[in-house]
């Protein structure tokens, strides 16, 4: 294809120093990834799937080798740079939600609108994307803790995507939720895709990986098939 | 609430609020130990000031010459200012009231009792200009005198009493009727201490001491204190025009230097209950960490979703900030209180409480309080916005 991608990883590695001595958690990863992708990355535990996604999310350098996002070079970028990217064109839904647990539903899916334009949100967007993943007014009200596992991942995809980002990495989004669950938030993953965004996800689950259209297997670090 | 950091932050002391009420604590003491001392030092200040600023619009003349005289073959050193010198000064004070002055000191018997102090020779017209009677009338002349008040009351004096004045061994002593006794006035500060002192009419003086026309000391009572100066160099240019003849002075001066004193003492007892705030900065930083540390997976999440450094320390300062507030507004409240009560108990007078010179330490007191937590908080907030967000999301 001659278009850029939207990602591209030449050769990157990443080697965290232990007392034991390192440990190569990414080994020369080359792969690119177009906008509007949806892409599946699969492979044991300990692989380095979520050392990728970290990559990806740019919460992590590489150590060696380059890593573009739109055309960026992320080593290059200041510290606010890559803060200002993360929030404006990434979102991020983890495994385990990470919801920011002093702020209601609703706060937390309006907090990256306050972070990008630095006011409290008055558009009524934050409630419109809530329901849009199935939170109603009642729920919005409830503080994390208040809710079961499949509405807090409903708010994180909300918060994921307040900012309208066109990069959605998913690590393992529905490993803490039972199957059903688990369906209807890929239901809402895939529907995202087909509206354009460009979605990677994390998954052990064969079963959700048929939803991709193309699935990268990790071992070692290293990339075994696609 | 318009910023959701300080909403977190409020949300956040909200949820541990034994915790920072106990941190918050160590600056309400801090507060008020800065506040009641400092106010305690303006109080004191303020008390001595005025005590001392009755009679500081008074020039005071002393002779710098030593004179020896011989009068009925013995020869006595004597400093006066004479009858030239006196005009000297008469016509260079202008408009301003002149009080010459005879002094001595001597013994007097008042019944049976023996006693000691000082005479005070004033002409009968310049006595009202600063001197008030209590009890009695003011002296016409002749041998009607007027006495001190502690001299009255150590004397059981009243008006009508007799005095002899001289040493008891002497014959024929003169005496003196009390015309009337002399309000207190404390520690003088234009030389003349009436408390202790027989004021006599200066022609019973002068008949009795003999110094005619040469006086002990000059008082130039100056209308407006702000001209002060300016009076004292007119006089010193006319009377030291050629030789130091007199010495001059005022109470401003002594005033300057104690009230300095004061101020030094009392920012010395501000800093010691300074100590007490680096007590409470050490809380306050030991609950911020506290805080920090119960909240690193927050913080990831907080910086992985795309939060700037900035607006983590802002949150973690924001609350620094709350304990300050809280500590600030419950110390300034406790320090009105407890500044009242230990002036009252030390001072036995709260006049100068309310002044603002005085009630300006609350709210100094107050920002010291929220500065030093601002302060404490620093480290904590830098510590947080500087995590690495995996890092910080990984810790359970
Ligand atoms: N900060 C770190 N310091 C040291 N080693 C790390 C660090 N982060 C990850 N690793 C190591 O890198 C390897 C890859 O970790 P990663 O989390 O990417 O695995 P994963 O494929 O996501 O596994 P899982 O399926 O269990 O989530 C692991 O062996 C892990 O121990
Ligand atoms: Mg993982």
């Amino acid at each position: 294809m001659s278009q850029e991608p939207l990602i591209r990883l030449t050769d990157v590695s990443k080697v965290y120093h232990l007392e034991s001595g390192d440990f190569t958690a990414l080994d020369h990863v080359s792969l690119d990834i177009q906008e509007n992708e949806f892409v599946a990355i699969m492979g044991p535990s300990g692989s380095g799937k979520s050392t990728m996604m970290n990559h990806l999310g740019i919460l992590d350098v590489p150590t060696a080798g380059a890593l573009y996002i739109d055309g960026k070079d992320v080593a290059k970028l200041t510290a606010l740079e890559r803060t200002h990217m993360r929030r404006d064109m990434i979102g991020y839904i983890f495994q385990k939600f990470y919801l920011i647990p002093l702020l209601t539903a609703y706060e937390n899916v309006e907090y990256p609108l306050i972070l990008k334009y630095k006011k409290r949100d008055t558009t009524g967007k934050a409630a419109e994307m809530l329901t849009a993943v199935g939170i109603d007014e009642h729920m919005s009200a409830h503080r994390p803790n208040q809710l079961s596992g499949g509405q807090q991942q409903r708010v994180a995809i909300a918060r994921a995507l307040i900012n309208e980002p066109r990069i959605l990495l998913c690590d393992e989004p529905t490993g803490n939720l039972d199957r059903k669950t688990g369906f209807q938030i890929m239901d809402i993953l895939i529907n995202l895709h087909k509206h354009g965004k460009t979605v990677i996800l994390v998954t052990h689950d064969p079963k959700i990986a048929e939803y991709a259209h193309r699935i990268i297997e990790l071992e070692d670090g290293r990339i075994v098939g696609s | 609430m318009m910023d959701i950091f300080f909403d977190l932050s409020v949300r956040s002391v909200r949820l541990n609020f034994l915790r920072s009420l106990l941190a918050s604590i160590g600056i309400v003491i801090g507060v008020v130990a800065i506040s009641s001392m400092g106010m305690l030092g303006t109080n004191m200040q303020l008390s001595v000031k005025d005590q001392l600023s009755a009679n500081v619009n008074t020039v005071m003349i002393s002779s710098d010459v030593v004179k020896i005289r011989t009068t009925a073959n013995v020869s006595t050193t004597s400093s006066g200012i004479d009858k030239s010198t006196l005009n000297d000064i008469e016509s260079s004070a202008g408009q301003n009231q002149v009080i010459p002055i005879h002094r001595t000191s001597t013994q007097f018997t008042i019944g049976s009792t023996d006693g000691r102090g000082s005479i005070y020779g004033l002409d009968p017209n310049d006595i009202p200009k600063f001197l008030t009677v209590d009890q009695g009338s003011l002296t016409k002349g002749g041998s009607d005198v007027l006495v001190g008040a502690t001299i009255a009351s150590n004397f059981n004096l009243n008006v009508g009493s007799r005095i002899k004045i001289g040493p008891s061994n002497t014959a024929n002593r003169p005496v003196v009727r009390v015309a009337g006794i002399l309000t207190a006035r404390g520690i003088a500060s234009d030389g003349v201490n009436a408390d202790t002192a027989i004021i006599v009419p200066d022609l019973w003086y002068t008949d009795h001491y003999g110094d005619k026309d040469v006086y002990d000391q000059v008082n130039v009572i100056v209308q407006n204190v702000d001209t002060i100066s300016d009076v004292e160099s007119a006089i010193d240019k006319k009377v030291n025009r050629n030789t130091q003849i007199v010495r001059i002075s005022d109470a401003s001066s002594r005033l300057t230097s104690i009230t300095a004193t004061l101020g030094t003492i009392t920012t010395f007892i501000m800093a010691i209950g300074g100590i007490s705030l680096v007590v409470a900065a050490v809380s306050i930083f030991n609950v911020m960490m506290m805080s920090v540390k119960e909240r690193v997976q927050e913080i990831g999440i907080l910086l992985s979703i795309g939060t700037e450094k900035g607006e983590v320390r802002r949150m973690f300062l924001y609350e620094a900030i709350i304990l300050g507030l809280i500590g600030a507004i419950v110390g300034g409240i406790c320090s009105f209180v407890i500044g009242y009560s230990v002036v009252n108990a030390m001072l036995g007078n709260t006049t100068y409480f309310f002044r603002p010179e005085s009630l300006i330490y609350i709210p100094y007191g107050m920002v010291i309080g929220v500065v030093v937590c601002i302060i404490s908080g620093m480290y904590p907030a830098w510590m947080a916005s500087n995590m690495d967000p995996i890092d910080a999301l990984r810790s359970e």
